[in-house]
């Protein structure tokens, strides 16, 4: 890639996820187009390189952003609400990555992996708050994530 | 948990409390926001695990470039 196409392509990343923390959406690739004034194709390969170095993550097959972490655009057990807006998270690392990134305090709604119990999370001034027996598991190990990152 | 993996057949990885977590995901996510964020080198991703204890097989890297970096 030329210097130009390094420079666009993080360009485009910072839009992705100050888009995601505004609206809780990631933008389409057509969005993404419009606003940088790029054709379609250009698009494609921008979307298509920062998903290859893990940037964020397509839906297999398509320009369609799935996981842009800590965010996820589908609907997840981990509902994260901060700055007045409501996000899904990836797992419960990410639901704290969300008011991490965006350096907000935040309650999250989640629930035990093993009861189904509610499982009542937030960070507050700048702090967690949790339950003092709450953990998080984590199961893949780390060399592995990228094997299935949806299930990571 | 050991019940957990038991009754839905999957290994037991590793566990840490709410608190570690949140520390590592200011560390982890903090700038992820930032115009100048460029990812990070299997090499810093390891320096932050370290930093919260995380240097067992379980967070070790494969090594290459192109390892995660979430």
């Amino acid at each position: 890639m030329s210097g130009s196409d390094e420079s666009i392509l993080w360009e485009v990343r910072t839009f992705v996820y100050r888009w995601l923390a505004e609206t809780t959406r990631p933008p389409t690739v057509d969005r993404v187009a419009a606003e940088f004034r790029l054709s379609a194709r250009e698009a494609a390969a921008i979307f298509d390189e920062l998903n290859r170095r893990h940037a964020f993550f397509l839906e297999p097959g398509t320009l369609t952003i799935r996981i842009a972490n800590p965010f996820s655009a589908v609907r997840t057990a981990f509902r994260v609400h901060a700055n007045g807006r409501a996000y899904f998270a990836n797992c419960a690392w990410d639901a704290l990555g969300i008011p991490a990134a965006l350096h907000a305090d935040a309650v999250i709604e989640a629930a035990c992996a093993e009861s189904g119990e509610p499982l009542p999370l937030a960070v507050a001034g700048g702090d967690v708050v949790a339950p003092a027996a709450a953990v998080a598991h984590f199961l893949v190990p780390f060399r592995r994530w990228y094997d299935d990152f949806v299930y990571t | 948990m050991n019940r957990w993996c038991r009754a839905t057949d999957r290994a037991r990885g590793d566990v840490l409390p709410m608190a570690t977590v949140w520390e590592l995901s200011k560390a982890w996510y903090h700038t992820r926001l930032a115009a100048d964020y460029r990812g990070r080198t299997a090499a810093q991703v390891q320096e932050i695990f370290a930093r919260f204890g995380l240097t067992s097989d379980f967070w070790a890297s494969a090594g290459d470039p192109g390892a995660p970096q979430k």
